[in-house]
């Protein structure tokens, strides 16, 4: 099995990476079925919260202070990091991302190295790196362990494996750890998976994470999670390194009581998520006595001094946007040809990729606003795909191959005709004439030629009438003028009444 | 090379944000910080609660709390505990093997059954108990490894809130760990499955200290 390209500069666009999806029911309904549980949780829980919008407020505020703030923050936050003895690093892009961690892992000699759940990583490509060094990633989230054994790659922020299901996790493990006999059941492929990495957690001294929150009051690296992988990697290894996002930064301990609370509800539909765990540095004789924490770029800065687009960076992962999308919720993450997939993804690829790949994301949305509307920090998602769908046009339009580009061509065809009713009229009649090839017989025309097959790749359109409405309208006017009087000296009497 | 990308990095920020004011005091903060419950109300819930996440739960009086740890451990048919360094003497039942954690190696609290600790708070609206990793909460490892715990908590550590935790705690610690359940995932089929990594079976004690 080889898994779906889920790096943004090769995936193909959107609407081609979705069409073998489309076909796929099995995985539509693992997805279906996934996103209704973790939306009905979501909705019950924000439900029976009286002051739930109020928390949203908050959390939202306090990621835009944050945000406008940001280099004060990070640079309190390296200082207390520091002083508890853990150790910052900088990078730029993912290239110096990957070589600082490698870097440190050849220091400690590591041949193996575990790891919790991180998109970032995903997003540096890390696991290729290290692999290409001959050093192994374990991946220890229950998920990410089936979608590393099974060769294939995250399809949702929070559960990543939604697309697998349990037939599928049996088959994978079964032939991965050598259990022929392993029966299908979750709680037996559970308990596999638990024994297969307990000698992990136990053997190997390097462990890598990600970070749900930095604690710029105190240095502290805040994780959230469920299976307690996570407090196996951040406890028993010798030396552990956090990569995190430069905007992951709170101000003070006391913000986490408001992120905290509206991440679990969103995320999995929970009060609080089973393990939170916090520390700060090094604490002699608890935990890893060598710590890093990488603090990655990637394009963030750029997004931070883009007025609209700057709310990308509020974002805290909970994937609420990605469960109630209508596109996300027919097509998986596959098709987004990215680890962050769904609403968030199609505006927070493009632009870490500067725009200069998956420019089709902004377009894989409907617009409906739901994903707005369940945001727990109230990122306004439509109003950023449509301006980064604007910047994508205003990109094509520079181009200097635009004479020969058929849409550009188009458009100013189109400009042309609708801007004199002569025109338009001739533009209408050989409109007729032209799509009748086209046409089937039930009056549906499936497929256009062209830069007609971007409309119908995913829509079906009706054939054109053999009556326009111009001409409808201009043959009934003798007959409505007729007419006119009865009519009005009915509706009077109605009135009157 | 990552000290002249900090620079690069903090000073694309500063561009960035360069026109932006914004304090964090004016940041609003209309949540609900105090709870209403009184406080049989809020020991109830916080019972409630442990219990939909299967956990066991039990209320003593002070004077009767080594009967009633006795009786736990009794329950979960283990024999040989580990315990933070500085738990009180009589809280170590008799009729039982205590390793006290004085830098045990984690193959032998790994071996352990179980595991018994004091806690620094508990959230009632969540189920929540917060381990600061103290002398009497111990480190990190010893509440991970061994398949049970059982976690003494004081009704008077009990808040019913998460912000109200926050508004005790001024200090913040070191370290932390907020446990709301057993270990558990969902990431097969969404069928939540207890038990993956952390302790399965987890056992708490409310100690009237209030009455």
């Amino acid at each position: 099995m080889s898994g779906p390209i889920m790096d943004p500069r090769l995936a193909p666009p959107f609407p081609e990476a979705a069409l073998p999806i489309l076909q796929n029911t099995q995985l539509r309904n693992n997805v279906a079925h996934a996103t209704d549980v973790i939306q009905a949780k979501r909705n019950r829980l924000v439900a029976e919260k009286k002051d739930w919008h109020e928390l949203r407020t908050s959390a939202s505020a306090i990621r835009a202070h944050v945000l406008a703030n940001l280099a004060k923050y990070l640079e309190e936050f390296e200082a207390n990091c520091t002083a508890a003895g853990g150790v910052v690093h900088w990078a730029k892009d993912a290239s110096e991302a990957r070589q600082i961690i490698i870097d440190i892992l050849h220091e400690e000699n590591a041949t193996e190295v575990i790891k919790i759940k991180t998109m970032t990583s995903a997003e540096i490509q890390l696991n290729l790196a290290l692999q290409a060094t001959g050093i192994t990633p374990i991946e220890t989230d229950l998920a990410e362990l089936i979608l590393q054994l099974g060769e294939d790659e995250p399809s949702h922020i929070v559960v990543p494996a939604l697309h697998v299901n349990r037939q599928q996790v049996r088959e994978i493990f079964a032939r991965q750890m050598d259990l022929p006999q392993l029966p299908d059941d979750p709680e037996a492929l559970t308990a596999a998976a638990r024994t297969y990495l307990r000698q992990k957690f136990l053997s190997v001294p390097t462990a890598i994470s990600g970070a749900n929150f930095l604690i710029a009051e105190t240095g502290a690296v805040a994780i959230v999670e469920s299976e307690g992988n996570g407090r196996m990697c951040l406890t028993l290894p010798r030396t552990l390194i956090t990569l995190a996002g430069i905007e992951k930064v709170l101000p003070r301990f006391d913000d986490l009581e408001v992120m905290l609370q509206v991440l679990a509800r969103s995320a999995t539909g929970e009060r609080l998520n089973p393990y939170n765990s916090l520390w700060s540095g090094v604490v002699p004789g608890d935990g890893p006595q060598r710590f890093h924490v990488v603090l990655l770029d990637n394009g963030r800065s750029e997004i931070l001094g883009r007025k609209v687009e700057r709310q990308t960076l509020q974002c805290i992962r909970c994937a609420a946007c990605l469960n109630t999308c209508p596109v996300y919720r027919q097509t998986g993450g596959h098709a987004y040809g990215s680890p962050y997939a769904g609403p968030i993804g199609a505006i927070l690829t493009p632009q870490l990729e500067h725009m200069r790949h998956a420019q089709s994301l902004p377009y894989a949305s409907s617009l409906c606003g739901a994903c707005y509307e369940v945001c727990p920090v109230k990122i306004n998602i439509p109003e950023v795909l449509i301006d980064l769908r604007a910047k994508v046009v205003d990109q094509e339009r520079l181009e200097s191959k635009r004479l020969t580009d058929p849409m550009y061509l188009g458009m100013k065809a189109a400009n042309f005709a609708f801007a004199s009713a002569s025109r338009f009229r001739m533009a209408q009649w050989f409109g007729k004439l032209g799509l009748r090839f086209f046409s089937d017989k039930d009056g549906w025309i499936r497929k256009l030629p062209s830069i007609g097959s971007r409309w119908t790749l995913s829509r079906d359109l009706p054939a054109m009438p053999d009556q326009t409405f111009r001409r409808w309208w201009a043959e009934r006017e003798p007959e409505r003028t007729r007419e006119a009087k009865p009519e009005r000296e009915a509706r009077s009497k109605t009135e009157a009444r | 090379m990552t000290a002249s990308s900090r620079h690069t990095i903090l000073d694309r920020i500063r561009t960035a944000t360069a026109d932006d004011s914004n304090r964090y005091e004016d940041l609003p903060r209309s949540y609900i910080r105090e709870g209403a419950l009184q406080s049989q109300a809020r020991l109830q819930l916080m019972t409630e609660r442990l219990h939909e996440y299967g956990a066991e739960v039990m209320e003593c009086t002070p004077a009767d709390l080594a009967t009633a740890i006795a009786h736990q451990l009794d329950l979960s048919g283990r024999h040989q505990f580990v315990v933070p360094e500085r738990l009180p003497e009589e809280w170590l039942a008799k009729g039982f093997t205590w390793l006290v954690d004085q830098s045990l190696s984690n193959d032998q609290i790994e071996q352990c059954g179980g595991v018994m600790t004091a806690a620094s708070a508990g959230v009632a609206e969540s189920g929540t108990i917060v381990l600061h990793h103290g002398p009497t909460e111990g480190r990190r490892v010893i509440s991970l490894l061994p398949d049970f715990h059982l976690c003494i908590i004081r009704a008077s550590q009990i808040v019913e809130t998460l912000p109200e935790y926050f508004a005790r705690t001024p200090n913040p610690p070191r370290l932390a760990t907020f446990i709301s359940g057993p270990s558990a995932t969902a990431d097969i089929e969404m069928t939540r499955i207890k038990g993956v990594h952390g302790p399965r079976f987890l056992s708490a004690i409310i100690v009237r200290d209030d009455a």
